[in-house]
C-alpha cells in the first residue's frame, strides 16, 4: 500500500513538476479532427484558443486568446516575445520605416491616412497560476534600434517554466485593422484577418526567434492546434484556417463561428457579405481534401479556372513530393484592389484575379498554384521566413515553374494569347538577373540591398537556381530530393543545410562547389560565345577557290565565362554541311578554344544547347551565327513602327 | 439617315478624288515613322542578328525575350531607341499643320488644285492654324480637363462599391461621353479651319465662332457622320488585327508589315474622309435658296473665294 502511495506520489510529482499552481489539467490537445492522420503530425508545441468579435463597421476586433505553450526547449523558460504585427502600420514603426525607403508591393508612402493604421493592443495578459502580468509587457526591437518600433513585445515570468512543462497565457486583445495592407486588413466589407493575434516566438537553436515585422519579411511560427471562435455580423461570409466546427446565430444579429486546426502554425480567416462559394473535392492519398472556393460575384464565372488549378497543382505536389494531410482548404479571391492577394495561411490561401482575365493570361492560376504551394514550403515545411526567405518563397518558386510548366507548357505557362507568349521559368530568370551580384539567398529578409533584390534573389534567383540544378543531378533526383525533404522535414523548422544536405545525399553527389557560388555567393554566371571563325586551311594558296563540301576550313570557337560563377557548360558546333559537335567545359579557366578541321564552316555555335541552364544573365550572348539574321529586329522595328505610327496619327488627328 | 449617309458619300467622294493627299500623308507618315523606329532597329540588332535567342521573338512573341532584350546594357538606353520615334511622331503632327491648308483648299476646288495653289493656301493660313490650334487647345483642353475630371471623380466614386465592374463602365462610359464631345470639338474646329481657307477668314475667332454655330445647327448630322466613320475604321482596324493574328505567320516580317500598314492607312484615311466630310458640310452651308436675280452695282463684286469654281 506505502508502496503504491509512493509511487504514485512520485508519478505525481513528476507529472506536475512541469506545471505551475492552477494547471493541473493543461495540456496540448492531441486532436487529429482537422487532418487525415489518427495521430498527430507535428510536435506540438503550442494550443491557441480564442475569441473573437470583429465590428465590420470599424474594422475593430476584441479578442481574448488562451495560450497554452509546451517548453520543449529542454532547459527553463522565463522570457517570452510575442509578435504584435498589427503594429507595423504605424508611422514610426519599421516596417514602414523599410517600406518608404525601399517601397512595398502595397503603398507608397507620400501620405500616411487614418485608414492606413494598423494596431493590435494588449488589454491584460495573465499567466495561470502566476497573476496578471500585463504591467510586465516591454516592447523590444531585437533586429534594430527603433524604438518607436511595437511589434514585438515580451514578458518575463517571476519564475521559469521548467522543461516539457507547461504555461498558459490568457491574453486580452484590442485589434484595428488597416485597410487592406500586406494581406490584412479591410477593403470595403470585405476583411482578411492576417498576423492579428498575439503570437508567440519560436524557440529555435537555443535561442527565441521572434523577429520584428519588416517590409519585405513574413512569419515564423510553431505548430500546434488552434480552436478560434469568430463573433461577426450574421449577414457575413466566412472562411478561416482549418475546419470549421460550428455556426451559431446569436440574439444579437451577430453569428459565431468556430474553427478547429490541427498541426498549423498559424490562424487567417475572412469575412464578406458578397463571396460566393464553389465546394469541391479531392480524393488525396491520405484522404478527402474538402476544396472550398470562395469567389468574388464578378469572379464568378473563374470559379472553374480556380478549382482546377488547385486540383492539378495538389494532384501533382501529392505526386512528386508528398501527401496533402489536411482534411481542408479555402482559397479566398479577395476584394478588388484590395492588397489581400496571393498570401498564405495554413490550409487558407488567397488568390488574385479581375473581373476580366482572357483565358491565354494564366495569372489566377499562377497565384493559386504558388499560395497553394506554400501549404508544402512554409505550412508544413515551416521554415524561417525571416532569415531564409529563399526557402519558402525561393523553392515554392521553383516548384511553381514546375507545376506551371507540366499543366500549360513551358514557354506558355503564364500568358499564352493573341501569339504573345511568356513561361513562368523565364519570368523567374528575368526577375533575378537584374539584382544578379547585389545579395546572396541566404541573407536575412530584411538586410538586402533593396526590395527588388530581396524579391529578385528569393523569388527568381532561388527558383533558377533549382531549376539549373537539374542540369547537374537530373530532373528525376531533384523531384526525389525535394519529396525526401518534404518528408523528412514536414512539421519542423529546418534550416537551409537541412535543406541541401538532402539533396547532396539523394543525389549522392557533393554539391558544395554550386551551393558556395549559387546559395552562399553572389556570383554571376554569365557565358558567351566570345568569336568564332573559319578559314581555309590552304588560305595561303594563289587563286584559291572556296567550294561548298570540298575546301577544308579550319575553324574555332572561343567560349568565354564572363563572370565569376564557375560552372561547366556544353557548347553545340553546327557546320554548314549539317554536323554537329558537342563539347563539354568545366568552365575553370575564364576561357576555353576548340578548334575543327572540316570541310564545311562554323554555322553556329550556341552554349547550352538544351537550354538548361537557367542561371545565365544573358542568354543572348549564349549563342553566335556566322550570318546575321536581321528578321528578329525587323519583326520588333516593324511592331515599333505600326505603334508610333498609329501614334502620331492619332495626335495629328485631334490636334489639326 | 440618308442626309447623313449623302453626307458621307460626298465626303467620301471629295476624298476619293483627292485620293493623293491621303496617299501623300500616308507616305509621310510611313517615311517618319520608320525613320522613327530605324534607332530601335539599329539597337535591336546589335544584340540579336547573331543570337540564336532572338529566334524566341521571331518564331512567335515570347515576352520575356523582349523584355530581356531592351533591359540588356548591350541594347543601349532605351530612351535612345524611343525618343526619336517620338521627335518623329511629333514632326508628323507639325506637317499634318503645315499642310492640312492645302488639303482643305483642295477639297473645297471642283477641279485638281495646282501645286502652286497648294502651297499658297498651307503659306497663307499657316499663322491662322495656328491660331485656330490654340483656340483649340484653350476649348477643347478645358472641356477635355472638366470631362476628365468628372469621370474620374465618378470612377472613385463608384470604387467604393464592391461591384467591381462598375468603376470600369463609369469609366468606359465617362470615356464614350469625352470622346464624343471631343468629337463635337474637332468637326467644330474642323468646319473653322475649312472657313478660314475657303473663305480666306483672317479673323480667326469670327470662322470659331460661325463653326460653333454651323456645328450646334446640324450636330447630329455633323458629329454622327464623324462617329459612324470612326466607327468604320474601328471596325476594319479590328479586321486587320484579326487577320493579322490569324493569316500571318510570326516569322514573316513582310506580311506583317503589309497587314501593318494597310490598318495604318485605313485609320489615316478615316480620318481624310472625316475632313472631307467637314469641307462638304461648310459648302453645303454656304448654299443659299434661289432667289430672284437683283442687278449689282458694278464694284461691289463680292471676293472671289481662291478655289476653282467657287463654293
Amino acid at each position: 500500500m506505502f508502496l503504491r502511495n509512493a509511487v504514485y506520489c512520485v508519478a505525481l510529482i513528476i507529472g506536475l513538476a512541469g506545471r505551475l499552481p492552477g494547471q493541473e489539467s493543461v495540456s496540448i490537445p492531441a486532436t487529429t479532427s482537422a487532418i487525415n492522420s489518427s495521430q498527430p503530425l507535428s510536435q506540438r508545441v503550442v494550443a491557441y484558443n480564442i475569441d473573437a468579435k470583429y465590428d465590420a463597421k470599424t474594422h475593430a476586433l476584441e479578442g481574448s486568446e488562451t495560450l497554452t505553450y509546451h517548453n520543449l526547449t529542454g532547459q527553463p523558460l522565463d522570457r517570452f516575445p510575442f509578435h504584435l504585427y498589427l503594429n507595423a502600420f504605424q508611422p514610426n514603426s519599421t516596417w514602414v520605416r523599410e517600406s518608404k525607403r525601399d517601397g512595398t508591393r502595397d503603398v507608397a508612402f507620400e501620405k500616411w491616412e487614418t485608414k492606413d493604421y494598423g494596431l493590435v493592443e494588449v488589454k491584460s495578459l495573465e499567466v495561470a497560476g502566476i497573476g496578471d502580468l500585463t504591467s510586465k509587457l516591454e516592447f523590444i526591437q531585437p533586429d534594430d534600434e527603433n524604438k518607436e518600433d511595437r511589434t514585438v513585445v515580451q514578458v518575463r515570468l517571476p519564475k521559469p517554466i521548467p522543461p516539457n512543462g507547461y504555461v498558459q497565457f490568457k491574453i486580452k486583445f484590442h485589434d484595428q485593422f488597416p485597410e487592406t495592407l500586406e494581406r490584412t486588413g479591410w477593403k470595403r466589407d470585405f476583411v482578411l484577418g492576417g498576423q492579428w493575434f498575439p503570437k508567440v516566438g519560436v524557440w529555435w537553436h537555443g535561442v527565441w526567434n521572434c523577429h520584428q515585422f519588416h517590409a519585405t519579411t513574413e512569419f515564423f511560427a510553431d505548430f500546434g492546434v488552434y480552436d478560434v471562435r469568430l463573433t461577426v455580423p450574421q449577414f457575413e461570409v466566412v472562411g478561416a484556417s482549418g475546419v470549421e466546427v460550428a455556426s451559431v446565430n446569436n440574439p444579437d444579429g451577430t453569428k459565431t463561428v468556430t474553427y478547429h486546426g490541427d498541426d498549423i502554425h498559424d490562424f487567417g480567416w475572412t469575412a464578406s457579405p458578397h463571396y460566393k462559394i464553389l465546394n469541391d473535392t479531392f480524393q488525396g492519398t491520405m484522404g478527402q481534401v474538402a476544396l472550398r472556393i470562395m469567389m468574388q460575384p464578378a469572379h464568378w464565372s473563374q470559379a472553374e479556372r480556380h478549382a482546377r488549378i488547385l486540383k492539378e497543382t495538389l494532384d501533382r505536389f501529392e505526386r512528386w513530393y508528398g501527401p496533402y494531410p489536411y482534411k481542408t482548404l479555402t482559397l479566398v479571391d479577395p476584394e478588388a484592389d484590395s492588397a489581400a492577394e496571393g498570401m498564405e495561411y495554413p490550409t487558407f490561401i488567397t488568390g488574385g484575379t479581375s473581373w476580366f482575365m482572357p483565358g491565354g493570361v494564366f495569372l489566377p492560376e499562377l497565384v493559386v498554384e504558388h499560395e497553394f504551394g506554400h501549404q508544402y514550403w512554409y505550412g508544413m515545411v515551416a521554415t524561417n521566413e525571416f532569415e531564409d526567405a529563399w526557402m519558402d518563397e525561393g523553392i515554392n518558386s521553383y516548384t511553381e515553374v514546375k507545376v506551371m510548366d507540366s499543366v500549360f507548357g513551358s514557354m506558355t505557362s503564364v500568358f499564352n494569347q493573341s501569339g504573345i507568349t511568356a513561361g513562368n521559368r523565364e519570368i523567374q530568370r528575368i526577375g533575378y538577373v537584374g539584382v544578379a551580384d547585389l545579395d546572396p539567398m541566404v541573407r536575412n529578409g530584411w538586410q538586402y540591398a533593396t526590395s527588388n533584390s530581396y524579391a529578385g534573389v528569393t523569388y527568381g534567383k532561388t527558383a533558377s537556381v533549382l531549376v539549373t540544378l537539374e542540369s547537374v543531378i537530373g530532373e528525376d533526383t531533384m523531384r526525389q530530393a525535394l519529396h525526401t525533404y518534404f518528408m523528412r522535414y514536414r512539421f519542423t523548422h529546418p534550416t537551409k543545410e537541412d535543406f541541401l544536405k538532402t539533396v547532396e545525399e539523394v543525389s549522392g553527389k557533393n554539391l558544395r562547389w554550386y551551393f558556395d557560388q549559387a546559395v552562399y555567393g553572389s556570383q554571376v554566371l554569365d557565358y558567351e560565345v566570345l568569336k568564332m571563325e573559319s578559314t581555309p586551311v590552304d588560305w595561303y594558296k594563289e587563286k584559291l577557290k572556296e567550294k561548298k563540301g570540298e575546301t577544308l576550313y579550319r575553324s574555332t570557337v572561343w567560349i568565354h565565362r564572363k563572370g565569376e560563377f564557375v560552372f561547366p557548360v556544353q557548347a553545340e558546333v553546327k557546320f554548314d554541311n549539317g554536323d554537329k559537335v558537342r563539347e563539354h567545359w568545366d568552365g575553370q579557366d575564364r576561357w576555353t578554344r576548340y578548334v575543327y578541321e572540316k570541310k564545311a564552316k562554323i554555322e553556329s555555335v550556341e552554349i547550352d544547347p538544351d537550354h538548361k541552364i537557367n542561371l545565365d544573365r544573358n542568354n543572348f550572348n549564349n549563342s553566335r551565327t556566322a550570318n546575321a539574321n536581321p528578321k528578329p529586329a525587323h519583326k520588333l522595328m516593324n511592331y515599333w513602327m505600326f505603334f508610333t505610327q498609329f501614334c502620331a496619327q492619332l495626335l495629328a488627328g485631334w490636334l489639326v | 439617315m440618308a442626309k447623313k449617309n449623302n453626307l458621307m458619300m460626298a465626303g467620301a467622294s471629295i476624298a476619293k478624288r483627292n485620293g493623293r493627299y491621303i496617299f501623300w500623308f500616308y507616305l509621310l507618315n510611313v517615311f517618319l515613322a520608320w525613320s522613327g523606329a530605324v534607332a530601335f532597329k539599329v539597337q535591336a540588332e546589335s544584340v540579336m542578328d547573331h543570337s540564336l535567342y532572338a529566334d524566341k521573338v521571331l518564331h512567335g512573341f515570347d515576352l520575356v525575350t523582349l523584355i530581356e532584350l531592351i533591359s540588356r546594357p548591350e541594347f543601349g538606353p532605351l530612351n535612345s531607341a524611343v525618343m526619336p520615334a517620338v521627335y518623329f511622331g511629333i514632326l508628323f503632327c507639325l506637317l499634318n499643320f503645315v499642310f492640312m491648308p492645302g488639303v482643305l483648299a483642295g477639297y473645297a476646288a471642283t477641279g485638281r488644285l495646282t501645286r502652286e495653289d497648294f502651297f499658297r493656301a498651307c503659306g497663307r493660313n499657316l499663322w491662322r492654324f495656328v491660331r485656330l490650334l490654340l483656340f483649340f487647345i484653350l476649348i477643347g483642353g478645358a472641356v477635355f480637363g472638366i470631362l476628365s475630371g468628372t469621370r474620374v471623380g465618378l470612377a472613385k466614386a463608384a470604387d467604393t462599391t464592391s461591384n467591381e465592374r462598375l468603376p470600369f463602365f463609369v469609366q468606359i462610359t465617362g470615356l464614350a461621353i469625352t470622346l464624343l464631345v471631343m468629337t463635337a470639338i474637332r468637326a467644330w474646329f474642323d468646319l473653322a479651319e475649312t472657313e478660314v481657307v475657303v473663305e480666306d477668314q483672317g479673323i480667326v475667332r469670327r470662322t470659331v465662332a460661325a463653326g460653333f454655330h454651323s456645328m450646334r445647327r446640324s450636330l447630329g448630322r455633323l458629329v454622327g457622320t464623324y462617329v459612324l466613320i470612326r466607327v468604320i475604321s474601328l471596325i476594319a482596324i479590328a479586321l486587320g488585327l484579326w487577320i493579322w493574328l490569324v493569316a500571318v505567320p510570326p516569322d514573316s516580317v513582310l506580311a506583317a508589315f503589309v497587314v501593318g500598314q494597310l490598318i495604318a492607312f485605313v485609320t489615316l484615311a478615316a480620318r481624310f474622309w472625316q475632313r472631307a466630310c467637314g469641307v462638304e458640310f461648310f459648302l453645303g452651308s454656304l448654299a443659299v435658296p434661289a432667289v430672284e436675280p437683283v442687278s449689282v452695282p458694278s464694284g461691289s463684286v463680292p471676293p472671289v473665294p481662291m478655289v476653282e469654281g467657287g463654293a
